[in-house]
């Protein structure tokens, strides 16, 4: 495709410390999801269907498998003669030293020079932390027509759990009149889905100001926002109508997987106008074997599956032994649950192995467990 | 790195999988869910550090260009190597000029202007995976001409019908070939598959077309057994030869057993395909599988057994699929039976209420057919 004339920035250098041990070594972007995915194939491949040539991917804790797997550009088609992902972890510059990414609004200053170099007219910037999948070429669109300086996306959220979000209170037409970060009593239920489109020459000027600012904390939602707000530039909201998700929690990661068993009219990851591109395997199709069953799962290429697989996501090679029991849980890449083994409301992070007879988890418990670390068998047959 | 370049030939004896032949070549016959044929001898030649692979297309190439493309999933550096897909245009005037040697001798200066020492020549319809160092090792150390691959079995009675029987003597230099009529069930299976110095193949081929129009590869060589040292190398891996509808569907059967599949699919020895994208398979609340292999991009909401699902196909409720491929985007209708069928791409079965045939004699369904 021609180039457009937005470029993506994805803000991927966040931690995701609420989801423990899945986030030890690696970034949230990276965190698996679906039994396939990363999470960052999500506002990746939106980018790719959007036809948006040109993503920069912002990355600063636990970079290193981030930056190896964003940095593949074909993987999402975006290695053509004009598209390509960039990897852009902070680095050491002349005039200072190493200096890590502030906050949202610094990752971006300090990239002024990349974006200059793609010279676009609008900036999107996006956050590597979320599942959902929306046409990022209609909120542009939109922001076009309305003569916007900035557009932000919003998504109308329960009434109740307003007060947990960035809310957006804005006029009949959609112009934002006021934000407010988690308001005691919100007056809108439109929260920022930390979406935004930016007019790239305005935004250069707001940053390289922003930066001066020695009372700033470089947030856009806590900085850059209101002070556009307070200049009376045109912000609009962009309301999303879709699935959307942020997956911060263990809860929230499981109940997300368990979506897609059950809500397939929300989140359809097999519609082939909107594929969700990711990382291809060597692997063959999965085998359920002559004592296994699944039902009603969600199963990946490359698993062995020898026990029973009920409610459940598996991932890329796993293997479920003779008489184990798998329901209601999450197994992430390469995950060996041996024989007898019993799984209930779990998420099992990656190549951890379930020794055989082990009973993990519990099928009345209020939250989902974590399994990070290999579990020993026990003796005797389960029970 | 071996110092060779690959071949990669259609086959000659006319073999077809029946049914599927009509709408494709057999390279680019899908096979085990979400590979095509072609994908094993590239993925053999590749994991052997072969990246200069030409590849002959006699006819149907739609399907096998859109499925190789450049030929980057199979790990090739497309900078320093080069998928090639190559035809012959100067046979029109009939179908029995339409032969290995023809489309050699058509593309000879492709042949002749690769840099590389030696050319291994292998084929679509044997299925095996092997790394062909140990082959190349082989035939540097035993100084022959030629050596070519071969399999001892002990099922040719029923298996590798028409495929060429190689007789050898101790030093297992080629003495003769001929066709397997299912005469004897223990015996040297020849797997089409050569190695030799570029230049004995490029003199071969010279002679082999003032010989006559009509030779094939396996033509040429039973006549340089006569001049040339010719030598076995004995494989013991897993090897098919789908040579047919039958063979096609035994051998697809045949690797549903796990231990079967675990000595087609060596670690080590990975096979490429093309990625579709597809999300894992979603199984319904009315869903199961077992005893089978099944693809991403599947929605099933009916009973799978002992069968093999390629990549999107759809089995609504209530249908049963047993003993049977489905080839990719297939959909089996509501309480509609499939049993040892193979159907083939986009064919939607919900009219009948059942499909079939017998282990003996499976029915195919056409592509895109709607009964």
């Amino acid at each position: 495709m021609k180039a457009s004339n937005m470029v993506a920035m994805i803000l991927a250098g966040g931690r995701g410390s609420r989801l423990h041990a899945l986030t030890d070594t690696v970034a949230k972007p990276a965190v698996h999801f679906g039994g396939k995915y990363r999470i960052i194939d999500f506002p990746l491949s939106n980018c790719a269907n959007s036809n948006i040539n040109v993503v920069g991917v912002l990355t600063q804790y636990e970079s290193v498998l981030l930056n190896a797997y964003a940095s593949q550009g074909q993987r999402w088609g975006l290695d053509t003669f004009d598209s390509g992902v960039y990897v852009l972890p902070p680095r050491e510059k002349a005039e200072a030293d190493l200096n890590v990414y502030e906050g949202t609004a610094d990752a971006i200053t300090q990239n002024i020079d990349f974006l200059d170099r793609n010279n676009p007219e609008y900036v999107l910037i996006l956050s590597g932390d979320h599942i959902y999948k929306m046409n990022y070429e209609r909120m542009l669109e939109e922001h076009v027509n309305n003569k916007a300086d900035a557009t932000i996306a919003v998504l109308q959220v329960p009434m109740e759990e307003a007060s947990r979000f960035g809310i957006m209170n804005t006029d009949s037409e959609g112009r934002i009149v006021e934000f407010e970060e988690k308001p005691e009593k919100p007056k809108s239920n439109l929260a920022s889905m930390g979406i935004y489109i930016f007019n790239w020459k305005l935004l250069r000027k707001l940053l390289i100001d922003d930066a001066k600012d020695t009372e700033s904390v470089h947030d856009f939602g806590k900085n850059i926002i209101p002070k556009m707000l307070e200049e009376h530039k045109r912000l609009y909201a962009y309301t999303f109508e879709g699935y959307w998700k942020d997956v911060g929690t263990i809860d929230s990661l499981w109940e997300s997987n368990m979506d897609l068993l059950y809500h397939p009219d929300k989140i359809n990851l097999n519609d082939p106008n909107w594929k969700i591109y990711s990382e291809d395997s060597t692997s063959l199709p999965h085998y359920i074997g002559e004592t296994g069953e699944v039902v009603h799962s969600y199963i990946n290429q490359g698993c062995e599956i020898h026990g029973c697989v009920e409610r459940s996501v598996l991932s890329l090679g796993c293997v479920v032994g003779e008489g184990a029991i798998v329901r209601d849980s999450v197994l992430l890449p390469g995950v060996k649950v041996e024989s007898g083994a019993i799984l209930d409301r779990v998420i099992v992070k990656e190549d951890v192995v379930i020794g055989s007879n082990a009973v993990v988890g519990s099928k009345d418990s209020k939250e989902v467990e974590l399994i990070s670390e290999d579990v020993k068998a026990t003796k005797g047959g389960n029970s | 790195m071996a110092d060779a370049f690959g071949i990669v030939v259609y086959s000659n004896k006319g073999f077809e999988v029946e049914g599927l032949s009509q709408y494709r070549s057999m390279g680019a016959t899908s096979f085990l869910g979400r590979y095509r044929l072609i994908d094993f001898p590239l993925s053999s030649l590749t994991n052997s550090g072969i990246e200069n692979i030409q590849l002959y297309v006699n006819e149907k190439p739609r399907s096998i260009i859109a499925h190789v493309g450049t030929g980057r999933q199979y790990n090739i550096n497309t900078k320093r190597g080069e998928l090639k897909i190559l035809f012959d245009e100067g046979n029109q005037a009939s179908r029995i000029y339409q032969n290995d040697v023809h489309s050699f001798n058509y593309n000879r200066h492709r042949i002749e202007e690769m840099p590389q020492k030696y050319v291994v020549i292998t084929t679509n319809y044997m299925l095996y995976t092997v790394d062909f160092n140990d082959v190349i090792k082989a035939h540097e150390d035993s100084g022959a001409d030629i050596t070519m691959m071969y399999k001892s079995v002990n099922c040719a009675k029923e298996s590798f019908i028409n495929c060429d029987v190689m007789e050898l003597n101790k030093q297992k230099g080629v003495k003769s070939m001929h066709l397997n009529l299912g005469g004897k069930s223990n015996c040297n299976i020849s797997m089409d598959t050569y190695i030799m110095n570029k230049d004995i193949f490029l003199a071969m081929i010279d002679q082999a077309v003032t010989t006559s129009s009509l030779y094939w590869m396996r033509d040429m060589i039973l006549d340089a057994t006569a001049y040339l040292d010719i030598r076995g190398y004995q494989y013991k891996g897993y090897l098919y030869a789908i040579n047919s509808f039958k063979a096609y569907y035994d051998c697809s059967m045949d690797l549903l057993n796990l231990q079967t599949r675990n000595e087609l699919f060596d670690k080590d020895l990975p096979v490429y395909t093309k990625t579709n994208d597809s999300s894992p398979a979603h199984y319904f609340e009315t869903g199961s599988a077992t005893g089978s292999l099944v693809s991403n991009g599947c929605s099933i909401s009916g009973t799978i057994e002992n069968s093999i699902v390629s990549r999107g196909c759809i089995v609504e409720e209530g249908a049963v699929v047993k003993n049977s491929i489905l080839l990719p985007g297939t959909k089996i209708g509501k309480n509609v039976t499939v049993e040892c069928a193979v159907v083939d791409k986009n064919a939607v079965i919900s009219k009948v209420k059942s499909v079939e045939g017998t282990i003996e004699q499976p029915v195919y369904i056409k592509r895109s057919d709607r009964i």
